[in-house]
């Protein structure tokens, strides 16, 4: 799974979420390491509806402009959940190393 | 501002989404709008403003996904749409099994020492070696990048203008064969079946080497070995791979058409050759296997 992708799955993990919403949803999450374009936005979320993570949840129309909602599957959470266990093992994994060589891994440094 | 309250910026956004589909632009056009607005509410920027370089990059790619599309990466997608795709890959893997063909035809003539003295830039043409094996590993960015490497060879090769112009005749299948590549497999693209592409692929290396043996055999060999596969698509019904078969015998013609032309290099057995080409490029397909949309 992209990280493109695994931002957007955690972004709608909370509530379903518009266009807009997610790329401001994302960038919050990357800590604004991840700025999706519109483009982009609509290649991860064709991706994940056509893989059945995601689906359409309900169009609204505000100031004139028409928003559609999104929403995760239940296959999006199970998704979710499975790259959140596979990134952990990895972090994990780094963070013992780290800690073999007197470091600390959030801290970037001894 | 004009009288219908539309902006010059949200026509920009609208031009620039013109390079999507139709049927996708339908469905997304006023969504997508929405969203490049929506934080654009000076009434400067929004008359004198342009659609970001960033923006219309993100949009161009989704244009060329969308274009091209592989069956299971969109809702709704016609089948056209899929079918041009597919036709785009087919095309790209051709032109890689080509590419092993020459790759393996030099490592023999190379070997055998037969040939010009090497020089340090034919290592290039075994990039399709790299190219292929990368493809159906998935890594396709370096698959782009070694399908690359052929086109560059008559580039480095200008010390006789002759031989260059020659050389870069033959690089128009592995110009084509980039394109494709880069086109044809995007983010959304299925990882081709790699099981059955090494069979193909033990095959043009076989070719290749049969080719480096028999020297000045191998525009016959890949000819008549295009138009073989060509009946063969046309009797299995495979449509798509039939017209990818169709543009990749008419890239075969090219090098015939430019030695008869420039060189006057005309023999029978190139005439006969230029015919079985051209009946593989007109021939129809024909619609037995159903393309997934």
């Amino acid at each position: 799974m992209s990280e493109q992708a695994f931002l957007v799955l955690t972004a709608l993990a909370e509530e379903p979420l518009h266009g807009y919403a997610i790329v401001q949803a994302v960038e919050q999450l990357s800590e604004g390491r991840t700025v999706l374009r519109v483009g982009t936005l609509y290649g991860v979320l064709d991706r994940l509806v056509a893989d059945g993570l995601a689906e359409r949840d309900r169009e609204e129309v505000h100031q004139g402009r028409l928003r559609r909602y999104y929403r995760l599957t239940d296959s999006g959470v199970r998704a979710l959940q499975a790259e959140v266990a596979r990134l952990s093992a990895n972090v994990r994994a780094a963070s013992a190393v780290l800690r073999g060589r007197g470091l600390q891994a959030w801290a970037g440094r001894a | 501002m004009g009288g219908s309250g539309v902006t010059n910026l949200e026509r920009r956004y609208r031009a620039l989404l013109k390079v999507l589909p139709g049927w996708y632009r339908r469905d997304r056009e006023e969504e997508m709008v929405g969203i490049f607005l929506v934080e654009r509410t000076d009434d400067l920027d929004l008359e004198h403003s342009w659609p970001g370089w960033w923006e219309t990059w993100a949009v161009l790619g989704l244009a060329v996904r969308t274009h091209l599309a592989a069956g299971a990466a969109f809702t709704g997608v016609p089948a056209r749409v899929v079918w041009r795709g597919e036709a785009v890959r087919a095309l790209g893997m051709l032109g890689l099994l080509l590419g092993l063909y020459y790759s393996a035809a030099v490592v023999v003539v190379l070997a055998g020492r037969h040939g010009p003295d090497p020089v340090w830039w034919r290592v290039l043409e075994l990039a399709p070696f790299v190219a292929f094996a990368a493809l159906l590993d998935g890594r396709r960015t370096l698959a782009k990048v070694a399908a690359a490497a052929p086109v560059v060879v008559p580039v480095l090769s200008v010390g006789d203008v002759r031989e260059a112009l020659l050389s870069a005749t033959f690089a128009v299948p592995s110009l084509v064969t980039f394109a494709c590549l880069c086109l044809g497999f995007h983010r959304e693209a299925p990882t081709p079946p790699a099981r059955r592409l090494l069979w193909w692929g033990g095959g043009a290396v076989l070719l290749g080497v049969v080719g480096g043996f028999a020297t000045g055999t191998g525009l016959l060999l890949v000819g008549l070995v295009t138009a073989a596969v060509r009946v063969f698509a046309f009797v299995r019904g495979d449509a798509v791979f039939g017209r990818a078969l169709s543009v990749f015998a008419l890239l075969q013609l090219v090098p015939l058409v430019v030695l008869a032309a420039a060189w006057g290099e005309v023999t029978a057995e190139r005439n006969v050759l230029a015919a079985v080409l051209l009946l593989a490029v007109v021939a129809p397909v024909r619609r037995g296997r159903r393309v997934r949309a």
